[in-house]
Protein backbone atom coordinates (compact mmCIF):
# COMPACT_ATOMS: atom_id res chain seq x y z
CA UNK A 1 0.00 0.00 0.00
CA UNK A 2 1.45 3.75 -0.81
CA UNK A 3 2.06 6.45 1.26
CA UNK A 4 1.27 9.93 0.89
CA UNK A 5 3.70 12.48 1.92
CA UNK A 6 3.68 16.32 2.27
CA UNK A 7 6.96 16.85 0.52
CA UNK A 8 5.56 20.66 0.67
CA UNK A 9 3.82 23.09 2.49
CA UNK A 10 2.83 26.28 2.65
CA UNK A 11 -1.03 27.40 3.78
CA UNK A 12 -3.40 25.76 1.27
CA UNK A 13 -0.54 25.73 -1.27
CA UNK A 14 1.22 21.87 -0.70
CA UNK A 15 2.57 19.23 -2.49
CA UNK A 16 1.54 15.19 -1.76
CA UNK A 17 4.11 12.65 -2.77
CA UNK A 18 2.45 8.89 -3.22
CA UNK A 19 5.12 6.51 -2.79
CA UNK A 20 6.36 3.24 -2.34
CA UNK A 21 3.49 0.40 -2.81
CA UNK A 22 4.23 -2.36 -0.39
CA UNK A 23 1.79 -4.82 -1.75
CA UNK A 24 2.84 -4.06 -5.42
CA UNK A 25 3.74 -7.05 -7.46
CA UNK A 26 7.36 -7.44 -8.39
CA UNK A 27 6.33 -7.47 -12.32
CA UNK A 28 5.39 -4.14 -12.00
CA UNK A 29 7.55 -1.32 -11.78
CA UNK A 30 7.13 1.08 -9.18
CA UNK A 31 6.19 4.81 -9.90
CA UNK A 32 5.87 8.01 -7.78
CA UNK A 33 2.28 10.06 -7.88
CA UNK A 34 2.51 13.88 -6.60
CA UNK A 35 -0.25 15.93 -6.16
CA UNK A 36 -0.01 19.75 -6.01
CA UNK A 37 -2.86 21.32 -4.00
CA UNK A 38 -3.63 25.07 -4.37
CA UNK A 39 -7.26 27.03 -3.18
CA UNK A 40 -8.75 23.66 -2.59
CA UNK A 41 -7.88 22.86 -6.58
CA UNK A 42 -5.70 19.85 -7.29
CA UNK A 43 -3.56 18.84 -9.93
CA UNK A 44 -2.25 14.57 -10.35
CA UNK A 45 0.77 14.24 -11.69
CA UNK A 46 1.55 10.92 -13.92
CA UNK A 47 -1.29 9.16 -12.28
CA UNK A 48 0.05 5.44 -12.89
CA UNK A 49 -0.87 2.17 -14.30
CA UNK A 50 -4.30 1.04 -13.97
CA UNK A 51 -3.65 -1.62 -11.86
CA UNK A 52 -1.83 0.56 -9.39
CA UNK A 53 -5.12 2.86 -9.21
CA UNK A 54 -6.20 1.61 -6.06
CA UNK A 55 -3.04 1.89 -3.96
CA UNK A 56 -3.21 5.31 -5.34
CA UNK A 57 -6.58 6.42 -4.87
CA UNK A 58 -6.37 4.95 -1.69
CA UNK A 59 -3.21 7.41 -0.48
CA UNK A 60 -4.47 10.21 -2.15
CA UNK A 61 -7.58 10.10 -0.07
CA UNK A 62 -6.11 10.00 2.97
CA UNK A 63 -4.67 13.58 2.60
CA UNK A 64 -6.89 15.32 0.03
CA UNK A 65 -10.84 14.54 -0.84
CA UNK A 66 -10.03 12.85 -4.19
CA UNK A 67 -13.42 14.55 -5.53
CA UNK A 68 -11.38 18.13 -5.75
CA UNK A 69 -8.90 16.43 -8.38
CA UNK A 70 -9.92 17.67 -11.77
CA UNK A 71 -6.68 18.00 -13.71
CA UNK A 72 -4.09 15.33 -14.35
CA UNK A 73 -0.51 15.82 -15.95
CA UNK A 74 1.18 13.15 -18.05
CA UNK A 75 4.47 13.97 -18.57
CA UNK A 76 4.90 11.63 -21.70
CA UNK A 77 2.57 8.71 -22.77
CA UNK A 78 3.67 5.56 -21.09
CA UNK A 79 0.92 2.87 -19.63
CA UNK A 80 2.96 3.39 -16.31
CA UNK A 81 2.09 6.58 -16.33
CA UNK A 82 -1.24 7.70 -17.56
CA UNK A 83 -3.26 4.00 -18.18
CA UNK A 84 -5.14 4.25 -14.92
CA UNK A 85 -6.83 7.52 -16.16
CA UNK A 86 -9.80 5.37 -17.40
CA UNK A 87 -10.00 5.07 -13.75
CA UNK A 88 -9.83 8.41 -12.86
CA UNK A 89 -12.50 9.24 -15.43
CA UNK A 90 -15.06 6.66 -13.93
CA UNK A 91 -14.40 8.31 -10.89
CA UNK A 92 -14.68 11.86 -12.21
CA UNK A 93 -15.79 12.09 -16.04
CA UNK A 94 -14.80 16.05 -15.90
CA UNK A 95 -10.98 15.44 -15.42
CA UNK A 96 -8.76 17.65 -18.28
CA UNK A 97 -5.87 15.75 -18.94
CA UNK A 98 -2.56 17.72 -19.62
CA UNK A 99 -0.50 16.38 -21.86
CA UNK A 100 1.68 16.94 -25.30
CA UNK A 101 -0.03 17.41 -28.29
CA UNK A 102 1.92 14.94 -29.73
CA UNK A 103 0.19 11.81 -27.72
CA UNK A 104 -3.46 13.43 -27.87
CA UNK A 105 -4.99 10.79 -30.61
CA UNK A 106 -3.11 7.80 -29.10
CA UNK A 107 -3.91 8.13 -25.11
CA UNK A 108 -7.41 8.49 -26.14
CA UNK A 109 -6.78 4.31 -26.46
CA UNK A 110 -6.20 4.07 -22.60
CA UNK A 111 -9.62 6.32 -22.29
CA UNK A 112 -10.96 9.56 -23.07
CA UNK A 113 -12.87 11.83 -25.33
CA UNK A 114 -11.49 14.54 -27.43
CA UNK A 115 -12.59 17.24 -24.81
CA UNK A 116 -10.94 15.41 -21.95
CA UNK A 117 -7.51 16.27 -23.23
CA UNK A 118 -5.32 19.84 -23.40
CA UNK A 119 -2.62 19.49 -25.40
CA UNK A 120 0.37 21.27 -24.16
CA UNK A 121 2.32 22.60 -27.14
CA UNK A 122 6.03 21.91 -28.18
CA UNK A 123 7.12 25.12 -26.52
CA UNK A 124 5.55 24.41 -23.11
CA UNK A 125 2.35 26.07 -21.40
CA UNK A 126 1.30 27.27 -18.23
CA UNK A 127 -1.00 25.65 -15.78
CA UNK A 128 -2.90 26.87 -13.39
CA UNK A 129 -3.99 25.44 -10.11
CA UNK A 130 -5.90 26.98 -7.50
CA UNK A 131 -3.68 30.39 -6.94
CA UNK A 132 -0.56 28.92 -7.94
CA UNK A 133 0.90 28.50 -11.55
CA UNK A 134 2.63 25.98 -12.65
CA UNK A 135 4.89 25.94 -15.33
CA UNK A 136 5.27 22.90 -18.45
CA UNK A 137 8.52 22.72 -19.50
CA UNK A 138 9.65 21.03 -22.66
CA UNK A 139 12.24 17.48 -22.13
CA UNK A 140 11.40 15.76 -25.05
CA UNK A 141 13.27 13.01 -26.29
CA UNK A 142 13.93 12.87 -22.34
CA UNK A 143 12.79 10.00 -22.97
CA UNK A 144 9.51 10.05 -25.15
CA UNK A 145 9.78 12.25 -27.83
CA UNK A 146 6.87 14.04 -26.62
CA UNK A 147 7.63 14.82 -22.75
CA UNK A 148 6.80 17.59 -20.87
CA UNK A 149 8.27 18.09 -16.62
CA UNK A 150 6.00 20.41 -14.32
CA UNK A 151 7.86 23.58 -12.45
CA UNK A 152 6.04 25.06 -9.67
CA UNK A 153 8.39 28.60 -8.62
CA UNK A 154 6.55 29.46 -5.57
CA UNK A 155 7.46 26.08 -3.68
CA UNK A 156 10.83 25.51 -6.12
CA UNK A 157 9.56 22.02 -7.13
CA UNK A 158 10.74 20.45 -10.71
CA UNK A 159 8.38 17.44 -11.08
CA UNK A 160 10.81 15.38 -13.29
CA UNK A 161 9.53 12.50 -14.90
CA UNK A 162 11.54 9.57 -16.14
CA UNK A 163 15.00 12.07 -16.01
CA UNK A 164 16.07 11.73 -12.49
CA UNK A 165 14.82 8.08 -12.21
CA UNK A 166 16.24 5.34 -9.96
CA UNK A 167 15.61 1.78 -9.66
CA UNK A 168 15.93 1.32 -5.76
CA UNK A 169 16.26 -1.88 -4.27
CA UNK A 170 14.22 -2.12 -1.41
CA UNK A 171 16.83 -1.59 1.21
CA UNK A 172 17.48 1.71 -0.13
CA UNK A 173 13.96 3.04 -1.05
CA UNK A 174 13.56 6.00 1.45
CA UNK A 175 11.56 9.18 0.05
CA UNK A 176 14.60 11.55 -0.49
CA UNK A 177 18.18 11.06 -1.74
CA UNK A 178 20.17 10.52 1.46
CA UNK A 179 23.60 9.75 -0.28
CA UNK A 180 24.18 10.71 -3.84
CA UNK A 181 26.74 8.99 -5.29
CA UNK A 182 25.47 5.46 -3.68
CA UNK A 183 21.82 6.26 -5.60
CA UNK A 184 23.49 7.53 -8.67
CA UNK A 185 24.14 3.68 -9.22
CA UNK A 186 20.99 2.84 -9.13
CA UNK A 187 19.83 5.69 -11.82
CA UNK A 188 23.02 5.18 -14.21
CA UNK A 189 22.16 2.43 -16.41
CA UNK A 190 18.73 3.42 -16.72
CA UNK A 191 19.53 6.95 -17.50
CA UNK A 192 22.04 5.33 -20.22
CA UNK A 193 19.17 3.12 -21.77
CA UNK A 194 15.73 5.28 -21.64
CA UNK A 195 17.40 8.77 -22.58
CA UNK A 196 18.16 8.75 -26.25
CA UNK A 197 19.32 12.39 -27.73
CA UNK A 198 22.44 14.19 -26.06
CA UNK A 199 21.01 17.01 -27.61
CA UNK A 200 17.69 16.96 -25.71
CA UNK A 201 20.04 16.13 -22.37
CA UNK A 202 21.72 19.17 -23.03
CA UNK A 203 19.25 20.97 -23.95
CA UNK A 204 17.03 20.10 -20.66
CA UNK A 205 20.35 20.69 -18.36
CA UNK A 206 20.50 24.14 -19.51
CA UNK A 207 17.13 24.75 -19.14
CA UNK A 208 16.84 24.05 -16.22
CA UNK A 209 19.54 25.52 -14.72
CA UNK A 210 17.84 28.55 -15.01
CA UNK A 211 15.26 27.28 -12.62
CA UNK A 212 15.66 27.86 -8.90
CA UNK A 213 14.74 24.13 -7.86
CA UNK A 214 14.57 22.79 -3.98
CA UNK A 215 13.22 19.34 -4.91
CA UNK A 216 13.55 17.36 -8.40
CA UNK A 217 11.00 14.85 -8.12
CA UNK A 218 10.90 11.79 -10.58
CA UNK A 219 8.33 9.02 -11.26
CA UNK A 220 10.71 6.54 -10.05
CA UNK A 221 12.93 6.25 -7.13
CA UNK A 222 13.89 8.93 -4.34
CA UNK A 223 13.64 12.70 -4.39
CA UNK A 224 16.81 15.25 -4.30
CA UNK A 225 16.88 18.18 -2.79
CA UNK A 226 19.26 20.91 -1.57
CA UNK A 227 22.66 20.69 -3.53
CA UNK A 228 21.27 17.25 -4.67
CA UNK A 229 19.70 18.66 -7.69
CA UNK A 230 22.40 20.38 -9.06
CA UNK A 231 24.50 17.79 -8.48
CA UNK A 232 22.38 15.55 -10.64
CA UNK A 233 21.86 18.10 -13.52
CA UNK A 234 25.74 17.72 -13.47
CA UNK A 235 25.94 14.08 -13.60
CA UNK A 236 23.11 14.25 -16.32
CA UNK A 237 24.84 16.43 -18.23
CA UNK A 238 28.03 14.37 -18.38
CA UNK A 239 26.40 11.31 -18.90
CA UNK A 240 26.54 9.59 -22.15
CA UNK A 241 22.85 8.52 -23.00
CA UNK A 242 21.72 6.77 -25.84
CA UNK A 243 23.57 3.43 -25.30
CA UNK A 244 22.45 0.44 -25.61
CA UNK A 245 24.92 -1.78 -22.53
CA UNK A 246 27.10 -0.40 -20.12
CA UNK B 1 -27.07 -17.49 -20.72
CA UNK B 2 -26.66 -14.49 -18.54
CA UNK B 3 -24.27 -11.39 -19.53
CA UNK B 4 -20.43 -11.91 -18.88
CA UNK B 5 -20.19 -10.50 -15.76
CA UNK B 6 -16.93 -11.66 -14.48
CA UNK B 7 -13.59 -10.89 -17.18
CA UNK B 8 -13.47 -15.14 -17.18
CA UNK B 9 -16.69 -15.38 -18.34
CA UNK B 10 -16.62 -12.83 -20.75
CA UNK B 11 -13.17 -14.58 -22.13
CA UNK B 12 -15.36 -17.43 -22.19
CA UNK B 13 -17.95 -15.79 -24.42
CA UNK B 14 -15.32 -14.21 -26.44
CA UNK B 15 -13.46 -17.72 -27.55
CA UNK B 16 -16.99 -19.21 -28.34
CA UNK B 17 -17.84 -16.01 -30.87
CA UNK B 18 -14.27 -16.69 -32.19
CA UNK B 19 -15.49 -20.28 -32.69
CA UNK B 20 -18.50 -19.10 -34.50
CA UNK B 21 -17.14 -16.31 -36.39
CA UNK B 22 -14.12 -19.85 -37.52
CA UNK B 23 -16.96 -21.80 -38.75
CA UNK B 24 -18.98 -18.41 -40.88
CA UNK B 25 -15.64 -18.57 -42.77
CA UNK B 26 -15.51 -22.15 -43.35
CA UNK B 27 -18.92 -21.79 -44.68
CA UNK B 28 -18.33 -18.27 -46.78
CA UNK B 29 -15.96 -20.25 -48.56
CA UNK B 30 -17.81 -23.51 -49.49
CA UNK B 31 -20.51 -21.26 -50.56
CA UNK B 32 -18.33 -19.72 -53.12
CA UNK B 33 -17.64 -23.47 -54.68
CA UNK B 34 -20.96 -24.00 -55.29
CA UNK B 35 -21.49 -21.15 -56.83
CA UNK B 36 -18.90 -21.99 -59.13
CA UNK B 37 -19.96 -25.76 -58.85
CA UNK B 38 -23.69 -24.90 -59.84
CA UNK B 39 -22.13 -22.16 -63.24
CA UNK B 40 -20.71 -25.69 -64.50
CA UNK B 41 -23.68 -27.67 -63.58
CA UNK B 42 -25.70 -25.35 -65.67
CA UNK B 43 -23.11 -25.31 -69.29
CA UNK B 44 -22.91 -28.58 -68.67
CA UNK B 45 -26.82 -29.21 -68.60
CA UNK B 46 -27.30 -27.18 -71.48
CA UNK B 47 -24.54 -29.41 -73.38
CA UNK B 48 -26.99 -32.44 -72.20
CA UNK B 49 -30.14 -30.62 -74.04
CA UNK B 50 -33.25 -31.93 -73.65
CA UNK B 51 -32.43 -35.01 -71.51
CA UNK B 52 -31.33 -32.82 -68.48
CA UNK B 53 -34.01 -30.05 -68.42
CA UNK B 54 -34.85 -30.74 -65.34
CA UNK B 55 -31.23 -30.78 -63.66
CA UNK B 56 -30.89 -27.16 -65.13
CA UNK B 57 -33.71 -26.21 -63.50
CA UNK B 58 -31.98 -27.33 -60.58
CA UNK B 59 -28.78 -26.07 -60.66
CA UNK B 60 -30.28 -22.96 -61.44
CA UNK B 61 -31.98 -22.84 -58.24
CA UNK B 62 -28.46 -24.35 -56.31
CA UNK B 63 -26.73 -20.99 -57.74
CA UNK B 64 -29.54 -19.22 -56.05
CA UNK B 65 -29.46 -20.94 -52.72
CA UNK B 66 -25.20 -20.09 -53.05
CA UNK B 67 -26.06 -16.20 -53.62
CA UNK B 68 -28.61 -16.78 -50.54
CA UNK B 69 -26.04 -18.14 -48.26
CA UNK B 70 -23.43 -15.80 -48.93
CA UNK B 71 -25.95 -12.95 -47.77
CA UNK B 72 -26.98 -14.67 -44.89
CA UNK B 73 -23.37 -15.32 -43.98
CA UNK B 74 -22.63 -11.77 -44.47
CA UNK B 75 -25.35 -10.97 -42.20
CA UNK B 76 -24.08 -13.39 -39.27
CA UNK B 77 -20.91 -11.89 -39.63
CA UNK B 78 -21.53 -8.61 -38.80
CA UNK B 79 -23.62 -10.33 -35.89
CA UNK B 80 -20.32 -11.63 -34.78
CA UNK B 81 -18.37 -8.46 -35.06
CA UNK B 82 -21.14 -6.44 -32.80
CA UNK B 83 -21.01 -9.57 -30.66
CA UNK B 84 -17.14 -9.35 -30.31
CA UNK B 85 -17.31 -5.26 -29.52
CA UNK B 86 -19.77 -5.93 -27.14
CA UNK B 87 -17.80 -8.77 -24.95
CA UNK B 88 -14.55 -6.60 -25.62
CA UNK B 89 -16.78 -3.92 -23.69
CA UNK B 90 -17.61 -6.11 -20.85
CA UNK B 91 -14.55 -7.49 -20.35
CA UNK B 92 -13.16 -3.88 -20.04
CA UNK B 93 -15.82 -3.14 -17.61
CA UNK B 94 -15.05 -6.62 -15.56
CA UNK B 95 -11.38 -4.86 -15.21
CA UNK B 96 -12.63 -1.65 -14.16
CA UNK B 97 -14.73 -3.51 -11.57
CA UNK B 98 -12.07 -5.49 -10.41
CA UNK B 99 -9.93 -2.51 -9.81
CA UNK B 100 -12.62 -0.82 -8.25
CA UNK B 101 -13.15 -3.60 -5.89
CA UNK B 102 -9.35 -3.51 -4.78
CA UNK B 103 -9.59 0.15 -4.74
CA UNK B 104 -13.07 -0.40 -1.93
CA UNK B 105 -10.97 -2.91 0.05
CA UNK B 106 -7.80 -0.70 0.48
CA UNK B 107 -9.37 2.73 0.96
CA UNK B 108 -10.17 3.82 4.57
CA UNK B 109 -12.63 6.63 5.39
CA UNK B 110 -14.09 8.78 2.41
CA UNK B 111 -12.21 7.42 -0.02
CA UNK B 112 -13.93 4.21 0.95
CA UNK B 113 -17.21 5.69 1.27
CA UNK B 114 -17.04 7.35 -2.14
CA UNK B 115 -15.70 4.37 -4.19
CA UNK B 116 -18.80 2.28 -2.90
CA UNK B 117 -20.67 4.69 -4.11
CA UNK B 118 -19.47 5.15 -7.36
CA UNK B 119 -19.48 0.33 -7.71
CA UNK B 120 -22.98 0.88 -6.37
CA UNK B 121 -24.05 3.54 -8.99
CA UNK B 122 -21.79 1.38 -12.16
CA UNK B 123 -23.42 -1.92 -10.96
CA UNK B 124 -26.51 -0.95 -11.04
CA UNK B 125 -26.21 0.84 -14.68
CA UNK B 126 -23.99 -1.21 -16.52
CA UNK B 127 -24.83 -5.03 -15.23
CA UNK B 128 -28.42 -4.30 -16.73
CA UNK B 129 -27.38 -2.48 -19.49
CA UNK B 130 -24.62 -5.39 -20.29
CA UNK B 131 -27.41 -7.88 -19.46
CA UNK B 132 -29.62 -6.20 -22.59
CA UNK B 133 -27.04 -5.73 -24.92
CA UNK B 134 -25.46 -9.15 -24.79
CA UNK B 135 -28.75 -10.81 -24.89
CA UNK B 136 -30.01 -8.55 -27.82
CA UNK B 137 -26.78 -10.21 -30.13
CA UNK B 138 -27.04 -13.62 -28.89
CA UNK B 139 -30.91 -13.72 -29.67
CA UNK B 140 -30.44 -11.95 -33.14
CA UNK B 141 -27.24 -14.28 -33.52
CA UNK B 142 -29.32 -17.17 -32.82
CA UNK B 143 -32.17 -16.79 -35.42
CA UNK B 144 -29.74 -15.73 -38.34
CA UNK B 145 -27.89 -19.32 -37.75
CA UNK B 146 -31.65 -20.83 -37.15
CA UNK B 147 -32.69 -19.30 -41.07
CA UNK B 148 -29.43 -20.09 -42.54
CA UNK B 149 -29.75 -23.93 -40.89
CA UNK B 150 -33.57 -24.04 -43.10
CA UNK B 151 -31.59 -22.43 -46.06
CA UNK B 152 -29.04 -25.00 -45.96
CA UNK B 153 -31.66 -27.66 -45.51
CA UNK B 154 -33.54 -26.30 -48.56
CA UNK B 155 -30.28 -26.24 -50.40
CA UNK B 156 -29.57 -30.50 -49.33
CA UNK B 157 -33.01 -31.02 -51.24
CA UNK B 158 -32.05 -29.47 -53.83
CA UNK B 159 -28.85 -31.96 -54.13
CA UNK B 160 -30.84 -34.85 -53.72
CA UNK B 161 -32.98 -33.64 -56.52
CA UNK B 162 -30.67 -33.12 -58.86
CA UNK B 163 -29.13 -36.51 -57.58
CA UNK B 164 -32.38 -37.70 -59.14
CA UNK B 165 -32.65 -35.62 -61.88
CA UNK B 166 -28.82 -36.73 -63.18
CA UNK B 167 -30.21 -40.56 -63.54
CA UNK B 168 -32.78 -39.34 -66.64
CA UNK B 169 -29.76 -37.60 -67.97
CA UNK B 170 -29.15 -39.99 -70.83
CA UNK B 171 -25.33 -40.63 -72.23
CA UNK B 172 -24.70 -37.57 -69.75
CA UNK B 173 -25.82 -38.93 -66.91
CA UNK B 174 -22.77 -40.11 -65.06
CA UNK B 175 -21.04 -36.80 -65.62
CA UNK B 176 -24.81 -35.29 -63.87
CA UNK B 177 -24.41 -37.99 -61.28
CA UNK B 178 -20.70 -37.11 -60.04
CA UNK B 179 -21.44 -32.86 -60.21
CA UNK B 180 -24.93 -33.78 -57.84
CA UNK B 181 -22.54 -36.19 -55.87
CA UNK B 182 -20.40 -32.94 -55.51
CA UNK B 183 -23.30 -30.61 -54.61
CA UNK B 184 -24.71 -32.95 -52.06
CA UNK B 185 -21.45 -33.66 -50.53
CA UNK B 186 -20.19 -29.68 -50.28
CA UNK B 187 -23.65 -29.31 -48.41
CA UNK B 188 -23.33 -31.58 -46.48
CA UNK B 189 -20.04 -30.00 -44.89
CA UNK B 190 -21.92 -26.85 -45.12
CA UNK B 191 -25.13 -28.72 -42.39
CA UNK B 192 -21.72 -30.09 -40.56
CA UNK B 193 -20.62 -26.80 -39.94
CA UNK B 194 -24.14 -25.74 -38.94
CA UNK B 195 -24.11 -28.56 -36.25
CA UNK B 196 -21.17 -26.79 -35.27
CA UNK B 197 -22.60 -23.15 -34.94
CA UNK B 198 -25.52 -24.57 -32.84
CA UNK B 199 -23.68 -26.38 -30.71
CA UNK B 200 -21.92 -23.10 -29.89
CA UNK B 201 -25.01 -21.11 -29.18
CA UNK B 202 -25.65 -20.49 -25.28
CA UNK B 203 -28.24 -22.98 -24.17
CA UNK B 204 -30.83 -20.47 -23.24
CA UNK B 205 -31.04 -18.77 -27.03
CA UNK B 206 -30.67 -21.45 -29.26
CA UNK B 207 -34.27 -21.23 -30.94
Amino acid sequence: MKTAHAIYEDGDHKWLAMVRDSSRPDFLIDTNEYLVISDGDALLLDPGGSEIFPAVFSAVSTGFDPRRIHKIFASHQDPDVISSLSMWLEFNPGIKCYLSWLWQSFVPHFAGQADTFVPIPDNGMDIVVGARRLQAIPAHYLHSSGNFHLYDPKAKILFSGDVGAALLPPAEDGLFVEDFDRHIRHAESFHRRWMGSDKAKRDWCARVSALDIDMLCPQHGAIYRGADVARFIDWFSRLDVGVLKG
Amino acid sequence: MASPHSSAEAGRELRRIVRINEEIKSVVSTAFKINLMAMNAIFLAKRAGQSALGFGVLSNELRRFAGDLQQQMAGLRDATYGSVATVTALLNQSRISRLLERTRIEAQGEGKALIQALASRRGETTLADNDQQMAALNRRLSHLIADTAQLVELGSVLARSAKIEAAYGGGFSTSLMQVSSDFERTIGEIQRSFENLTKNQPEDVVA
